[in-house]
């Protein structure tokens, strides 16, 4: 027999019975459906996090006070080991090409009688260079901003909209604890970081919100390499370590007081929650498809007993123990092909359907695939049809053609 | 022993061995069919007329003596051996049909030609088409065999049966299952296939059907106790001095 007449007969057997080889298939999709599922969320993922890094450019790196423990959670609960002067000297630094402290400006934001809480921020021009920030409307904060202490701000897209609505804000005063600044200018959408929203926020020169906060440290300082980022790196814990006196030759995070995140340690932690979601797929699909094989088989030796005259038949007219063999060996593997069709297709479809709904939360939650673990998932199911039906097909072959033509 | 013969038997016998229980089906089988011949194999249920239908073609192994095909020995065939035989040499209209259900009479007929190692798959539909329209079911070659009668159903397993051209062709009680005109229309198709040339190899339980046949071997518990082309004679039982 002939592999087109095999893959012929093979399609005849599945279509037969359609409701029958659909359920039989199910385990299949199902299974192969979550793991197209699963890797399109950690791709998408993966996205979220990869522009969260890239919003902050990969040569960035983000200095909080505190110790590790700490975390960057602690950055608003008063840690104060940054202090201006090590602001001033990393300035200096060679490998450091641009430097944008932050300080966090407590209290209510209101307009009118509108009130909010946004994040308030403190920060000089070289912050929205670090960041990608690009005005909308107006302009962005400028140095004279900051030499003059002027009470102008800069807001966020969703600040603009929670407190102005479609009206322009540029001109108009808002308040801040109670302070009344100028809005001068609107950023561009960013999306978000680090999962929070960076749009709902209003944006002061540095020297009005160390004025209004009266704080003597900072709260969070970003940085750009100028070339190496290694150097650049070990040069900003050198010159902390010297300043604050602390004595690390063994580069023990635990002991500074102050923790440094950049991009490549995003890099690592996405690194190692992808192993993790690949073990998580992996298993799901090794399950879903043992699973789905087991039924497979089962039909396939219900279908082997079903038609053991057509077997007596096929083996009268000429079939030898291998086209008998293949047939239902082929039966099987289209069966689960089919199945692991269209589980790619609900995978990709629920994946999108979700990438729809998600993205309303998380605008940097974009649809997407993962082209590898689809592909892995479909040879998966391919080899649990020529897995699971090897025991059906064996038994078919090895009828004997009066017996099985005499079957009842 | 002739080598001009299509099919030879030399004390061939039958038995099956059910754990131990030896029953013995077939005694000392010697036959000699020519190419060409319409044969009518006779006899009551239990006879082993059946068996040795499937012995001769193929579908069985003897148990001893000897069984020549064309003048081979077909003791040390293999299964694929065997498969082969089955799929270029020889063919089968059984008495339920057995066609493939939820399959046009087409595809049906066309299904020996998959198995068949020597013709193309570019001989497939022409010698399909030419098969069914010898049993003069042209206008119904795209019908499921859900929608044919019985005697077009065996009609359709007879053009499956010479659609590979082969040496010859065992029919097993082929109207067993039909009323008697659409009996007696199967025996017409049968005796047009022997007129063409082909072998006929028939085997039956029915007087009215063995009648078509020119030569009728009869059988009874496992022995023929006739054979003979004087059809009083076989019909009767009556031994006579075998060839």
């Amino acid at each position: 027999m002939r592999s087109p007449d095999i893959f012929r007969a093979a399609s005849k057997g599945v279509t037969v019975n359609i409701m029958r080889s659909f359920l039989t298939m199910l385990g299949i999709i199902i299974g192969v459906g979550a793991v197209v599922l699963m890797s399109a969320v950690g791709q998408s993922m993966q996205g979220v996090i990869l522009s969260q890094i890239s919003s902050l450019g990969p040569k960035s790196m983000v200095i909080f006070p505190g110790q590790q423990e700490g975390g960057p959670n602690a950055v608003a609960t008063g840690h104060d080991s940054l202090t201006f002067e090590d602001l001033r000297e990393l300035e200096q630094l060679k490998s450091i090409e641009s430097v944008a402290p932050i300080i966090f400006v407590p209290g209510i934001t209101s307009y009118e009688k509108e009130e909010g809480s946004p994040q308030v921020l403190g920060v000089k021009e070289t912050y929205f260079k670090n960041q990608n920030i690009f005005a909308a409307t107006g302009r962005l904060l400028d140095e004279s901003d900051d030499q003059g202490a002027k009470s102008v701000a800069v807001l966020g897209s969703d600040t603009v909209t929670k407190f102005f609505g479609s009206n322009d804000p540029l001109g108009k005063r808002i308040q801040v604890g109670d302070r009344h600044y100028t809005v001068v200018g609107t950023m561009k959408p960013i999306g978000s970081q680090f999962f929070q929203s960076a749009d709902d926020r209003v944006i002061l020169p540095f020297s009005v919100a160390r004025d209004a906060t009266g704080q003597k440290y900072l709260n969070m300082v970003t940085m750009q390499a100028t070339d190496s980022f290694d150097i650049a790196l070990e040069d900003v814990k050198e010159l902390l370590r010297r300043r604050h006196g602390i004595n690390n030759p063994k580069d023990d995070p635990k002991k500074d007081d102050f923790v440094v995140r950049t991009a490549a340690q995003a890099s690592t932690i996405l690194g190692s929650v992808t192993l993790g979601l690949t073990l998580f797929i992996t298993t799901i699909a090794t399950i879903s498809l043992i699973v789905g094989g087991i039924g497979i088989m089962n039909i396939m030796l219900v279908s082997v007993s079903e038609r053991t005259q057509e077997i007596g038949l096929r083996k009268a007219l000429g079939a030898t123990r291998q086209d008998i063999l293949l047939q239902f060996l082929a039966e099987a593997v289209v069966l689960t092909v089919i199945g692991g069709i269209i589980g790619i297709v609900g995978g990709i479809t629920f994946a999108w359907l979700l990438s729809f709904i998600v993205r309303h939360f998380l605008s940097t939650y974009l649809f997407a695939i993962s082209p590898v673990a689809t592909l892995i998932a479909f040879i998966m199911a391919f080899f649990t049809g020529l897995i699971f039906g090897i025991n059906p097909a064996r038994q078919a072959a090895a009828l004997q053609p009066i017996e099985a033509l005499r079957y009842e | 022993m002739s080598f001009s013969s299509l099919i030879q038997t030399v004390d061939l016998c039958k038995s099956y061995d059910n754990d131990g229980v030896v029953t013995p089906v077939l005694y000392d089988i010697n036959l000699t069919i020519n190419r060409g011949e319409f044969i009518s194999i006779m006899g009551p249920s239990g006879s082993g007329k059946s068996t040795l239908m499937h012995i001769l073609g193929f579908l069985d192994l003897h148990s001893t003596g000897k069984y020549l095909f064309q003048g081979q020995a077909t003791a040390s065939f293999g299964d694929d051996d065997l498969a082969r035989i089955r799929a270029t040499r020889v063919s089968f209209v059984f008495q339920a049909f057995n066609l493939l259900p939820r399959t046009t009479v087409k595809e049906n007929v066309m299904l020996p030609l998959l198995y068949h190692p020597t013709i193309p798959p570019s001989e497939r539909e022409e010698r399909t088409l030419k098969a069914i329209e010898l049993v003069g079911l042209a206008d119904r070659k795209d019908y499921y065999s859900s929608q044919l009668s019985g005697g077009q159903k065996q009609r359709v397993a007879i053009a499956r049966s010479l659609v590979t051209n082969p040496d010859v062709i065992f029919a097993d009680e082929p109207t067993g299952n039909l009323d008697s005109a659409s009996g007696v229309a199967v025996m017409q198709a049968l005796q047009k296939l022997n007129d063409d040339g082909h072998t006929i190899i028939l085997v039956t339980h029915e007087r009215t059907t063995a009648e078509h046949a020119k030569r009728i071997v009869h059988i009874r518990d496992g022995r023929i106790v006739s054979d003979s082309t004087d059809f009083q004679r076989a019909i009767a039982g009556k031994t006579e001095q075998l060839k």
